[in-house]
């Protein structure tokens, strides 16, 4: 096959895989815009309508069907997202820190923690339902629930962390210590600017993660559910295209969130070379 | 006497229980020049990596300035180091880098600033003071790192390769520069290379290394000229070691006999040599003769040979010989002595050489 062949294969082949991954979304997308109430989650589209973008805010006259019960689970799983985020992302850099030396153990301890995100999660999930159940612990998703969600997340951050600090160059530290700078100034103001990257991205994971979380919270989380349980629960009556509304809203936020990434990511770039510009000032 | 930095009988065993550094003993005093020369993993780096604390001493003792230093931190250690990938700090302009130390030991700001100005002036980096080092030239990093590692007044400072990174030309002037540099400050340097050239052009003294061991502690001129072992002889210069079986003194000579014929050269400082030893000739000490040529009344050092390969670089010829024995020797001469051509391969001729120039060392 000669070049321009190939690169049309490839194209194609391109083409082909963002169908797949933007497909099912696309087609959510669209059913959003349904007509409601009598409208269902399927084609034809009788006509085009943000009814049910209304009906999520609770702006429709009363119907018969019931607003999606999400304010209070949307809330539960961003505050769990954010605590589960700050944690992980804590304990991946510090252990992937530990884990450039070699110390007694260390073999073992990293498939421990690599074991936190290849464990099947409905069996996390149940057999934390059970421990808690013997041990008289109420189950939270500030508790019980969040436990699982760093136990799952905490591997992804450090692995991040680790593929990081492999590319580290460690005598750059070494530098600072021979100039005088103590071990832990220097983490901070050396080893922490050059792997903050590696950082946003170990939080990213570690957020994305648990606000998406479904098999591990299910048992663990108690009364109280989470949005991915509340979504979930809908379903079990009947779909409405809200649940789609719904679907693009957090679609949309999640790219909110990857845009915050980059201006952030973007940021630490500007202000180091706005403190050169102020340096030589 | 208080030297800048006494290693006394140093070790270091990694921890898999292989030695990297044996019974390593060096006094250095104010303002030397000290080159570890070697081969890599001869122990050089990890030497110097323990003078300034990244690696733990497994036994000995190290002093700076009388100071026991074994288990000072490298961050409380009177040195600096400068590292041959530079490991400048990328996040900061080349002033903000220069001035870090500095910052550290919560120095008034207008006395940093003074410091930071005048190594800055001093190495030529006025001009990027505001740029960040990943946009520079290597040499002008080069400086960056050695202006960073200075302005802390260190009284040692470690420096791992620092020309390995830059093209020959650049090394050639930098390593001018570092020298200069060096005697005006009066700051004591210990130098880590494996660029024998290198060493013999800055050091005042070479710590030759080899497999964890000092081989020999010497100005470079005793180095090149009276080697004390047979890896120094191989390792530096270009020298032709001979083995062979003491006979007898002749003055100050010391007769040899060899496989290719009866030798001499000079002993090595104090050492009394009886039984097998080395003879190390110097390429430069060798004369070659075409094989009819009478024989110099007195010259006592004639071997056999044949020319095997005469390669000429510049104004200096390099010719090699195969001795009846089989062995390959190498000569060097000047081109105005010996033109090309004359010795043309498979040209049977003599070798000779002053006895004053060849050295006897122990054997092996």
């Amino acid at each position: 096959m000669n070049a321009s062949g190939i690169k049309f294969g490839l194209g194609v082949y391109t083409a082909l895989f963002i169908v797949f991954l933007y497909g099912p979304l696309v087609v959510l997308a669209i059913l959003s815009f349904q007509t409601g109430p009598e409208g269902g989650p399927q084609f034809p589209i009788i006509e085009w309508s943000t009814y049910w973008y209304k009906h999520l805010f609770g702006l429709t006259p009363p119907s018969r069907i019931a607003p999606l019960p999400i304010d209070q689970a949307l809330f539960r799983s961003l505050a769990l997202a954010v605590m589960t985020m700050i944690v992980s992302t804590v304990l991946g850099v510090t252990a992937a820190q530990a884990f450039r030396k070699k110390f007694r153990g260390s073999g073992v301890i990293f498939y421990l923690i690599v074991l936190g995100m290849m464990v099947p999660g409905v069996l996390v999930g149940l057999g934390m339902a059970l421990v808690a159940n013997t041990l008289g612990i109420d189950r939270h998703w500030w508790g019980t629930a969040f436990v699982l969600h760093v136990v799952y997340t905490f591997p992804f951050a450090f692995l991040v962390m680790l593929a990081i600090f492999n590319r580290f160059d460690p005598s750059v530290e070494e530098a600072a210590w021979s100039l005088g700078v103590p071990p832990a100034r220097t983490f901070r103001k050396i080893t922490f600017p050059l792997i903050f990257p590696g950082v946003l991205s170990a939080m990213l994971f570690a957020f994305t993660l648990s606000y998406d979380e479904f098999s591990r919270t299910l048992f663990a989380s108690g009364r109280d559910l989470t949005l991915p349980l509340a979504i979930y629960g809908t379903f079990s009556v009947e779909v409405h295209p809200n649940v789609f509304a719904f679907g693009v809203l957090t679609t949309l936020f999640s790219f909110a969130l990857l845009g915050t990434y980059a201006v952030l990511m973007g940021l630490s770039v500007r202000r180091a070379k706005r403190m050169a510009i102020q340096e030589e000032a | 006497m208080i030297f800048d930095l006494e290693l006394k009988s140093v070790g270091k065993v990694y921890d898999n229980g292989t030695p990297a550094v044996i019974d390593f003993n060096l006094s250095v005093t104010k303002g030397e020049f000290i080159a570890f020369l070697g081969p890599s993993g001869c122990g050089k780096t990890t030497t110097l990596r323990m003078i300034a604390g990244f690696e733990g001493i497994s036994s000995g003792d190290m002093l700076i300035r009388g100071e026991r230093m074994n288990d000072v931190p490298p961050q409380r250690r009177p040195t600096s180091m400068i590292f041959q990938n530079y490991a400048l700090f990328p996040h900061m302009t080349v002033r903000q880098n220069v001035g870090y130390g500095l910052d550290v030991k919560g120095m008034a700001r207008s006395e940093r600033d003074a410091k930071v100005d005048r190594i800055l002036a001093t190495l030529g980096l006025e001009d990027i003071a505001s740029r960040k080092p990943d946009k520079l030239s290597g040499g002008q990093r080069q400086r960056i790192a050695l202006a960073r590692g200075l302005v802390v007044e260190p009284d040692i400072l470690l420096l791992d390769e620092p020309l390995g990174a830059l093209d020959a030309n650049l090394r050639k002037a930098i390593q001018n520069e570092l020298k200069l540099l060096q005697k005006s400050l009066g700051v004591t340097f210990i130098f880590v290379t494996h660029a024998q050239s290198e060493a013999l052009a800055l050091s005042d003294r070479i710590v030759v290394m080899n497999q964890g061991r000092v081989e020999q502690v010497s100005p470079p001129h005793q180095l090149y000229t009276r080697p004390n072992t047979p890896f120094v002889a191989q390792f530096i210069g270009r020298n032709t070691v001979l083995s062979g079986e003491v006979a007898g003194n002749e003055g100050e000579d010391v007769v040899v006999t060899t496989g290719i014929g009866t030798l001499s050269g000079r002993a090595n400082g104090a050492v009394a040599h009886k039984g097998r030893v080395n003879l190390v000739v110097p390429a430069e000490a060798i004369e070659v003769h075409v094989a009819d040529e009478v024989t110099a009344p007195g010259a006592k050092n004639r071997v056999d040979a044949r020319i095997e390969r005469s390669e000429v670089v510049g104004h200096i010829a390099h010719l090699t010989a195969r001795l009846d024995d089989g062995r390959s020797v190498s000569l060097e001469a000047h081109v105005d002595k010996y033109r090309p051509g004359t010795f043309p391969a498979g040209t049977p001729v003599f070798l000779s050489w002053n006895p004053a120039e060849a050295t006897v060392i122990p054997a092996n």
